[in-house]
């Protein structure tokens, strides 16, 4: 079975794509923040900058790590379900159960290796560029070099490896089941990461105000309670399709009425595709906002800044942005893959009277609610983090910035899933309409 | 038959695939008139060329040369909006592996043709086709929880609902049992005797071109110069056909 992965592998490069992009993006942040940690340990590194680099590597190379992995997760459910007919296929000619299961972790594995391999030398390169802005802004001495070590490559392998076979498994099983029912898995682990992310804005409140890594708490809670939330996005997107659909209707005209109509039939499959979105909403938002706070609640004590606390606040909002990009490649990624897989059903569309206007239009009305439902899961999500953070830094429960930034982050998050969506459809689209349908 | 009109006529149609050494006609100069009202059947071996003419002249293939009209109208070239536009109102489709979107149940299908050119989805007029084809009681199953045949149905009362100048069938019981067969066999039969539409079916199953008032044979992207073959039998089709392939080989030699 092994051998066949290896043979699928090398004869549908571009299919693996979406997962091979997943795994290398996912890869290279967890190289790069966790490399902070090996530069930290060398012999010689200063204990402000070993603290320095610690403190950035654990809080935010910790919850950067938490999004990859599920991130990566995300994108393999999206990738191996569009896999459903060719495993049905495998089973009919006599293919177990076990032996499909083994072929696509397999597969998984290989592309994911292969990712977090390609991953490595982009990581060294943007380790470097990270280290040299903590020698820019004195946090760490001129004279210490970043270092690529054990535990950069052993998180970046480990991590990727572990979210795309145990995404892929748990995929593949879901998909080999007669007839999915409830998806107990994923209501079990929902609500575990909510529970799990109640706890972390919790315990926002049993830290010191003072406390460096006060931030870690709401940030890793906003996000867990975003990806508690995105597991049961499917009921939120199917109620919106359907109270937006006369609107929908009227604005997009019968690609609205289409949109609508698969929306509400294929909420629950397009978890996978909400879970990046929420994802990078709940997330930029949060910890955006959450570094504006602590930059004002710096000036707010009464110091004068100095040039130096300006460029540690820029160093911030830099090592926060990183995993934010990634974030919203994610997202794209994961829309691209699910839009140009639907390139029969594009066809069929047009072989039944639908203009590529009204194709686009469809696409265009299902990212706008796909987007909304984003936003709507994703900003409590936000919320929950940045006020019990709010509250504990500053004493208040009016965080600043808020509003600015996640106008910022709900625009890039329409912006990204309507291109991502539109520009696949019309690449999707070139192909005619009778060869569409027979590949 | 001066006076019958003619609901497809093609002339002089040709198309090309590939270019220089690889270039392969598929079709060479076809002309074919076909009355209203007619049920024609189109057969010859793989790669005759059946399915080209059929999209040809459905207006979902363009052709390099040659024109085609419906009802009278000429077919658009240039914009694929503009051949769409055209074809929605005037063209019925049903295809081998029936094409019917999944997320839209067998009543949604049914009016989607009319829905993607902006009309009212006539919904009365709709359940009275899917009852006439025998889905009375199935009409909001999706079709995923329909049969093979039961969907092929789906995509003829979808082919009829925009009461087309011309219904197309690209070898429309080629994935379906027999009995399924039959059923959509004598389904499009009837549209032809009740409703006085045209039909136009490729096949290579000498029983389903028995069904139609006509049989045209192509071969090499020609039409068989000995002409049509009227009130077929299936024995007389599989004749023609048996004749034809000799002589494909007589020629490729």
């Amino acid at each position: 079975m092994f051998v066949l992965a290896l043979r699928s592998v090398r004869q549908r490069p571009g299919r693996l794509a979406a997962t091979l992009l997943a795994a290398f993006f996912g890869a290279t942040v967890v190289i790069m923040f966790n490399s902070l940690h090996d530069t930290a340990r060398q012999p010689g590194t200063d204990p402000a900058g070993t603290e320095s680099l610690t403190l950035t590597a654990g809080v935010v190379g910790g919850y950067g790590t938490l999004l990859v992995l599920l991130g990566i997760a995300s994108t393999l459910t999206v990738t191996v379900r569009q896999r459903a007919e060719e495993m049905a296929l495998l089973r009919r000619t006599g293919a177990t159960p076990g032996q499909i299961t083994r072929m696509v972790v397999g597969e998984a594995l290989l592309v994911a290796a292969a990712g977090a391999l390609l991953a490595i030398a982009p990581a060294l390169l943007a380790g470097r560029a990270l280290v040299a802005r903590f020698h820019e802004t004195g946090q760490v001495a001129a004279g210490v070099d970043h270092v690529l070590g054990p535990i950069g490559l052993g998180a970046g392998l480990g991590i990727t490896l572990l979210a795309a076979a145990g995404a892929a498994w748990l995929a593949v099983r879901r998909a080999l089941r007669a007839r999915s029912r409830r998806p107990v898995t994923r209501t079990i682990a929902g609500a575990l990461a909510l529970v799990a992310g109640a706890g972390g804005v919790g315990a926002t409140f049993a830290m010191e105000p003072t406390e460096p890594a006060l931030m870690a708490a709401p940030a890793f809670g906003s996000i867990l309670i975003a990806a508690g939330l995105a597991a049961f996005s499917a009921p939120l997107l199917r109620a919106l399709s359907t109270m937006s659909g006369g609107a929908l209707r009227l604005l997009l005209g019968a690609g609205g009425h289409l949109a609508v109509l698969n929306l509400r039939r294929r909420a629950d499959e397009l978890t996978g595709v909400l879970m990046p979105l929420i994802l990078f909403v709940g997330m930029a938002t949060a910890t955006l906002c959450i570094q504006a706070v602590e930059s004002d609640a710096i000036a707010a004590s009464g110091l004068t800044r100095s040039t130096e606390d300006k460029n540690l606040e820029t160093l911030n909002v830099v090592v926060v942005g990183i995993v934010a990009v990634f974030c919203c490649l994610l997202l794209i990624n994961s829309l691209a893959s699910a839009t140009a897989f639907r390139r029969r059903e594009f066809g069929q569309q047009r072989l039944a009277g639908a203009t590529r206007g009204q194709v686009l239009r469809m696409v265009g009305g299902e990212a706008l609610l796909l987007v909304l439902t984003g936003i709507l899961a994703g900003t409590p999500a936000a919320l929950a983090g940045v006020l019990a953070f709010t509250a504990v830094r500053t004493g208040t429960v009016r965080p600043a910035a808020t509003p600015g930034v996640w106008l910022g982050v709900v625009t890039v998050a329409a912006l990204a899933a309507g291109l991502a969506g539109l520009l696949t459809a019309i690449r999707t689209l070139r192909t005619p309409a009778t060869v569409a349908v027979a590949a | 038959m001066g006076h019958t009109t003619s609901a497809l006529r093609m002339t002089g149609v040709s198309r090309t695939y590939g270019a220089g050494e690889a270039a392969v006609r598929a079709l060479d100069e076809v002309s074919l008139d076909l009355a209203a009202g007619s049920f024609t059947a189109i057969m010859g071996p793989s790669g005759s060329g059946k399915s080209t003419l059929l999209h040809c002249a459905a207006g979902l293939e363009q052709p390099d040369a040659g024109q085609v009209t419906v009802n009278g109208q000429p077919m658009p070239r240039g914009s694929e909006t503009r051949l769409t536009r055209f074809r929605r109102e005037r063209i019925g489709f049903v295809f081998q592996q029936y094409n019917l979107l999944p997320t839209l149940t067998a009543l949604q299908n049914a009016t989607l043709p009319l829905t993607l050119a902006g009309k009212r989805a006539d919904r009365a007029r709709a359940e009275s086709l899917l009852t006439e084809v025998g889905l009375g009681g199935r009409m909001h199953h999706l079709p995923d929880q329909l049969s093979g045949g039961q969907r092929q149905r789906v995509a003829v009362a979808r082919a009829l609902i925009t009461a087309p100048s011309v219904v197309f069938a690209d070898e429309p019981t080629g994935a379906l049992d027999t009995r399924s067969a039959r059923d959509v066999l004598a389904l499009l039969r009837s549209t032809v005797d009740r409703h006085g539409r045209t039909v136009v079916m490729v096949t290579h199953d000498p029983l389903a071109a028995s069904y139609a008032d006509t049989v045209v044979f192509l071969a090499d992207g020609r039409l068989d110069p000995s002409g049509e073959l009227r009130r077929p039998t299936p024995d007389a089709v599989a004749a023609r056909l048996a004749h034809l392939g000799d002589r494909a080989v007589r020629v490729g030699a």
